[in-house]
């Protein structure tokens, strides 16, 4: 009986040290990583921030996309803003589409904001943050290029108003919607 | 000075009146903030200084100036950036695991804590006899160290 029980406190013990092992592994592998630059971009719905219905990055397949994440209290979005506004009316209508993706914010505070910088391209809500954790998305704002076939060509991880960030946003842009 | 002391009466007003209008007792925006998370720096607001949680602090004290409870507070804040906004788990579902686990942990450790007190002293009765213990010498070399160790006293 007592051998019994020895054995089935050192299972129970191994058990314990086991699960916690299998959680420690879990989040290791399902920790979230910036896509890299030639993979698929991950897919995702979002609904629109202004107006109702949903917005699927699916949809777009065929089209360059511009993903921009940016939030309302993000001081450097507020300048970058006039540039995305500046390239999207330059390149829409080569068929390149922008999306900007409101990340952890409050969606009046970032209609507001919109309103304020004279958006115009659609605008989505990410409050929970879910997407643009699966795009490892760790300070806004950052920019995707993603070609027509949707595989990412560039990743700026900050704002476009740094020249060097610039300069490669208009090349992947150019690049893609040719 | 009649002027003076009806803006005073005024002011006075102006302040107690929302207080006085909240049917609850107001909650504090300190209570909040260690409540809710930054979704940025994931600790809670009271141990940040991002925009973010600055962002969150001010619409938490809009809404503690119209009266909203905690609670409403705090699912408008679930509402807007999901559960993991909360630095605790809810206590319902499958977070109800994350109270639970804890404390079963703790009775599961203390019962098998007690039971190996229990059984150590089980082993070690008072007034059983000592079992003599074996040195590990065959009875002829017992002989001689006893008869060698004699000659030194």
């Amino acid at each position: 009986m007592s051998a019994r029980l020895k054995t089935t406190a050192q299972v129970l013990a191994l058990a314990c040290v086991g699960g916690l092992l299998a959680l420690l592994v879990y989040s290791v592998v399902h920790q979230q990583h910036a896509p890299s630059v030639g993979s698929k971009a991950p897919v995702f719905t979002l609904r629109r921030l202004e107006g109702p219905g949903k917005v699927s990055l699916a949809s777009y397949r065929g089209k360059p996309v511009v993903l921009n994440f940016w939030a309302s209290w993000c001081q450097p979005c507020k300048s970058e803003a006039k540039v995305l506004e500046r390239d999207w009316t330059s390149y829409r209508d080569r068929g390149v589409v922008f999306l900007g993706v409101d990340d952890k914010d409050f969606a009046s505070d970032a209609r507001r904001f919109v309103a304020a910088h004279g958006l115009t391209f659609p605008m989505l809500q990410d409050g929970s943050g879910s997407v643009t954790g699966s795009y490892g998305i760790s300070q806004v704002p950052e920019t995707y290029v993603v070609n027509r076939q949707g595989k990412i060509v560039a990743h700026l991880a900050g704002p476009l108003t740094v020249p060097a960030f610039a300069t490669q946003f208009r090349s992947a842009l150019a690049k893609a919607a040719a | 000075m009649t002027v003076r002391f009806l803006a005073v009466v005024a002011a006075a007003l102006a302040l107690a009146g929302p207080a006085a209008a909240c049917a609850h007792p107001r909650t504090s925006l300190a209570h909040l903030q260690g409540q809710v998370m930054c979704p940025v720096c994931h600790t809670t607001l009271n141990m940040s200084d991002s925009p973010a949680a600055q962002q969150i602090d001010r619409f938490i004290s809009q809404k503690i100036a119209a009266c909203w409870t905690a609670q409403h507070i705090e699912s408008a804040l679930v509402a807007n950036y999901g559960q993991g906004i909360l630095a605790a788990p809810s206590h319902k579902g499958f977070d109800l695991l994350a109270w639970w686990l804890p404390i079963v942990g703790v009775l599961a450790g203390a019962l098998a804590l007690a039971f190996g007190v229990w059984r150590w002293s089980r082993r070690r009765e008072p007034g059983e006899p000592d079992e003599p213990e074996e040195s590990g010498l065959d009875e002829e070399t017992e002989r001689r160290l006893d008869d060698l160790l004699a000659r030194f006293d």
